[in-house]
């Protein structure tokens, strides 16, 4: 264990910043794009094929426009939940960017989802889903009663599928306090389950509340080697610098194998299609030829019943429609960073490094050839994140395993963008389940294999953590 | 200082803007300064061609909440015919507005647009909507409407008058009689941030008036012919039969009033939203969206704000209509993919959003069509002010000016072989079902996003593009919208 100021003075040594880039400039390396007149995170590479545009459009359409509930004249548009969190991939996305999480308890989450299990493991789920509601709370149901359930009178319409619950959430605040005395207000969410439309969880039930992450830059996160990404593995922390970071081993539905994950915040998608698909199925209640059930469990009879939105394939998402979607998705441009050039800013990437920030949010890699994607290929890119899991430490811990990731670990979240999210769509939430409202809280919430490097952040003086924040924002 | 030109960053939907204004790149490119007069000029047309068109839509969606009394006072098929006109006219100046959305101007900031124009509707969370009858959508034994199935494999015919399908259809607003159709139904209905309304704006109102365009239902077979019955002006689309509307209407509990209602209570809310928007861009006011649009400071600002009007420009022509709205239609290979599918409308929808680039680019505003010819003939708020080809052509750029007008003029070739075809017979929904290169679809399409580029190109030409400074500054830029 490394702890103590003296060996931090070491480490800053050890760490010194390498010399600035110009192509820092431009996180996804040709595909970057800019933030004027308005910042997005829902633009097409900027190297994208001109041929290529109008089918990243088409596919934009698909996560886009609503998906409506069966059956409609606009057949290749319905099939909406019967259980759903949204009625588009972009209203938890927003603008690309990341979702929104209630400030009070006036307001059920819309944006965010809750996962649950039971404890245990599936080698082919990641996890053992409840065996009423599945593996994540669906808020929404195409109910007539819960669609108008703002303008009439409560119980006024019978439901025929009832949402599962309403989520609400009750913020815990604490202060933090650094050596030199500045404080900081910390707040941790409380899961509040109203209107449980299936019955009680049981004891043992397992919960994690996710917000919706930014989607951009995905198309060249995929292309990143995986031998690029086991380099930075440490399974043993040969380097004893208390960071062991480790890749999850998934199911790959399309391969049928066990393979390296890389997609979802604890890393427990294959590939980025499964990514899609998985969040058209669960998330939307869009069945495809990935996972082609309705988002019903076997306890959830009327939601069996009510009408599909399905074709002739059985799917409500024909595979031709989701490999637009896919794309759509995959070519999301990363944006051209503010304030490169700026002194202070500057100064703050010298302590990012000091620090040891960068031991994880590794800040560059190369993508790799593709015959397929060419213009996402062979890319400079700066995604400032390993892409592996580490342990985060009791507070971070949601307590719900997924494949290997333990409870309290967390894919190392990219920085690029971080900075741009507020502009992009209003929302501040950060961290998988949006506590932090700002980057300095987001720091200070990090702890496990993060700790060390927190504690030197804690003991910079303030200026210089101003500096070091402002950097990550300019990313 | 050393400047980076980042050309290859810059996209149709993101026009970028220079830190410092004026200068010039390394690409040879000599940018020319901001004229401050003549871009006032833009932007004071271009806010007077928004609040004609706005106007416009306003006016014609009153026309349209009268002809809807009035068929309710006599629900008479000449008067859903009438109906059905006012709302094809409704379209025609409001088609022309949409080339201000992307760029946060009143329509979506005021967060209205969904309201306005969600689509695609819940059609069946409104009124009844045929189903299959095994658990599939669209399978081969749908449940028609009377009088007007066209498909032979239409075999079960509702009943709009019997109480058992009454009660089958209590799990839609209109047959659930317990629902209470008001104001607040639309005002808080769908309320939730994720939920912008599929059950209001004018594609209800396009519902509750066509019904479900029906004609044909197995797609692999479709092949125009069977569409042409259902195509032409005020018939087009659905086959709403006249009974939804004229039985027991008197008494308020029925179907029919049940329509009656929702109908008024959609186009009030459509009126009361369009007019926020109007309001934003009228004169004389200091605090409204306008006064703060047409008020420039610096050249920075006048940057700012021509780069939003050509982004408006940009993202309409190639990422909504192109590509959301048309390439999505041939790829999903659904006959009613298509914007306004109950009317079979689709093909001036295109002509209009088109068209509303087009005055942007020139400065004007020829009106709208309240006779449905294709002829602009109520121009009593037409606009003939300052155009981006004037400016360009000012600043030195006539060769930018003349090819970007060449790149509209081929795509209103192209948007006009849509409209002719479907005023032959042949509408939107049936020319997507052949995505040839030779489909005057594809043919818009493509020009739609040649036409895109150049309105970028005329972007980078004025100056718009970013650039990194490679030398280290105390510019800030933290907040991306401020300038340095």
């Amino acid at each position: 264990m490394l702890t103590g100021c003296d060996q931090s003075a070491d480490q800053v040594l050890q760490n010194a910043a390498p010399a600035l880039s110009i192509k820092e400039a431009t996180p996804g390396g040709d595909t970057s794009v800019s933030y004027k007149p308005f910042a997005s995170f829902e633009l097409p590479a900027a190297n994208l094929p001109v041929e290529a545009r109008p089918l990243f459009h088409a596919g934009k359409a698909l996560a886009h426009q609503p998906w409506v509930k069966a059956p409609t004249i606009t057949d290749t548009r319905d099939g909406l939940g019967p259980l759903y969190n949204a009625r588009t991939c972009l209203m938890c996305h927003t603008k690309g960017g990341k979702g929104f999480i209630p400030e009070t308890n006036e307001v059920p989450i819309m944006g965010t989802l809750v996962r649950l299990s039971k404890p245990g493991f599936d080698k082919m789920k990641g996890v053992i889903p409840h065996p009423v509601y599945g593996d994540q709370i669906q808020g929404q149901s195409t109910s007539l009663a819960h669609q108008l359930r703002h303008s009439q009178k409560p119980g006024s319409i019978a439901h025929d599928v009832a949402p599962e619950a309403y989520v609400y959430i009750n913020w815990q605040t604490r202060t933090f306090t650094y050596p030199d005395q500045y404080a900081v207000i910390l707040r941790k969410p409380e899961l509040d389950f109203r209107n449980l439309g299936y019955g009680p969880f049981g004891e043992d039930t397992l919960f994690s509340l996710r917000v919706a992450p930014s989607i951009h830059g995905m198309g060249l996160l995929e292309l990143i080697e995986q031998k690029d990404i086991d380099k930075l593995s440490d399974l043993e922390d040969g380097n004893n610098d208390g960071i062991s970071g480790r890749s999850n081993l998934v199911w790959d539905v399309e391969q049928q194998k066990t393979v390296a994950g890389r997609f979802g915040l604890k890393a427990n998608k294959a590939s980025l299609k499964m990514q899609v698909a998985g969040a058209f199925a669960n998330d939307v209640g869009i069945s495809n030829s990935l996972f082609p059930q309705q988002p019903c469990s076997q306890q959830q009879i009327t939601c069996n019943q009510v009408t599909s939105g399905n074709d002739k394939n059985g799917v409500e998402i024909s595979d031709h429609l989701l490999d637009l979607v896919t794309d759509f998705n995959r070519n999301l441009a990363p944006v051209i960073r503010r304030d490169f050039n700026n002194k202070e800013v500057n100064q703050g990437r010298e302590y990012f490094y000091q620090v040891g920030c960068q031991t994880c949010h590794q800040p560059d890699f190369k993508t790799q050839d593709s015959d397929e994607f060419p213009h996402l290929a062979n890319q400079h890119i700066w995604p400032y994140s390993d892409l592996l899991l580490h342990d985060m430490g009791p507070e971070l811990a949601d307590g719900r395993p997924d494949f290997l990731a333990t409870g309290s670990e967390w894919r190392t979240a990219p920085l690029w963008g971080v900075g741009l999210q507020e502009a992009v769509n209003g929302s501040k939430a950060l961290l998988h389940d949006g506590r932090a409202e700002t980057i300095e809280e987001a720091i200070l919430w990090h702890g496990g294999e993060a700790e060390l490097v927190k504690s030197r952040f804690i003991q910079l003086p303030k200026k210089e953590r101003d500096a070091l924040i402002r950097f990550v924002n300019s990313l | 200082m050393k400047f980076i030109k980042l050309a290859a960053c810059i996209t149709s939907a993101s026009l970028l803007m220079a830190c410092g204004g004026s200068s010039s790149d390394n690409d040879g490119i000599t940018t020319p300064a901001i004229n401050m007069e003549k871009a006032q000029l833009v932007l004071n047309t271009n806010a007077e061609i928004a609040y004609a068109a706005y106007t416009d839509s306003v006016e014609t969606a009153k026309l349209l909440q009268k002809a809807l009394e009035n068929f309710k006072d006599d629900s008479s098929a000449d008067n859903l015919t009438a109906a059905k006109k006012a709302w094809l006219v409704s379209r025609e100046p409001y088609g022309q507005t949409e080339v201000y959305r992307f760029r946060n101007s009143p329509v979506d900031s005021l967060d209205v647009e969904g309201d306005l124009n969600a689509w695609p509707l819940g059609e069946a969370l409104i009124d009844y909507v045929n189903t299959g009858n095994d658990g599939d959508d669209f399978d081969n034994d749908q449940i028609g409407v009377t009088e007007h199935g066209f498909g032979d494999d239409i075999t079960t015919v509702i009943d709009v008058t019997n109480a058992s399908t009454k009660a089958a259809n209590t799990n839609t607003i209109i047959g659930n009689t317990d629902i209470v159709i008001d104001g607040t139904l639309l005002a808080k209905g769908l309320a939730a941030k994720d939920e912008h309304d599929v059950i209001s704006g004018y594609h209800a109102i396009e519902f509750l008036l066509w019904g479900q365009d029906l004609n044909t239902t197995d797609q692999s077979t479709t092949n125009g012919n069977d569409r042409r019955l259902a195509v032409n002006a005020t018939s087009a689309g659905g086959q709403r039969p006249i009974e939804d509307f004229n039985t027991d209407a008197a008494n308020p509990e029925s179907l029919s009033a049940r329509r009656h209602q929702y109908l008024a209570v959609v186009v009030d809310k459509l009126i009361v939203d369009l007019k926020k928007v109007q309001a934003e861009w009228a004169t004389g006011s200091t605090t409204n969206y306008r006064a703060t649009f047409t008020t420039l400071t610096n050249a920075a600002d006048a940057t700012q704000k021509l780069t939003e009007i050509l982004t408006g420009m940009g993202t309409l022509s190639e990422g909504e209509l192109a590509g959301e709205r048309m390439q999505i239609a041939f790829s999903s290979n659904s006959q009613e993919d298509e914007h306004s599918c109950f009317s079979d409308n689709t093909h001036r929808d295109i002509w209009l959003n088109a068209e509303g680039v087009s005055n942007s680019f020139y400065g004007s505003y020829a009106g709208y069509d309240s006779t449905l010819n294709g002829e602009d003939d109520v121009t009593t708020n037409a606009v003939d002010g300052y155009g981006i080809d004037e400016y360009l052509t000012e600043v030195g750029l006539a060769g930018v000016a003349v090819e970007t007008a060449t790149a509209l003029t081929l795509t209103e070739v192209n948007y006009n072989l849509i409209d002719a075809s479907a005023r032959n017979g042949v509408p939107f929904d049936v020319l997507i079902m052949s995505p040839t290169e030779e489909s005057p679809v594809a043919k818009t399409i493509k020009s739609l996003n040649a036409q895109s580029r150049l309105i970028q190109d005329a972007a980078n030409q004025l100056g718009l593009g970013v650039v990194v400074e490679e030398d280290a500054s105390d510019c800030d830029t933290q907040d991306p919208t401020t300038e340095c």
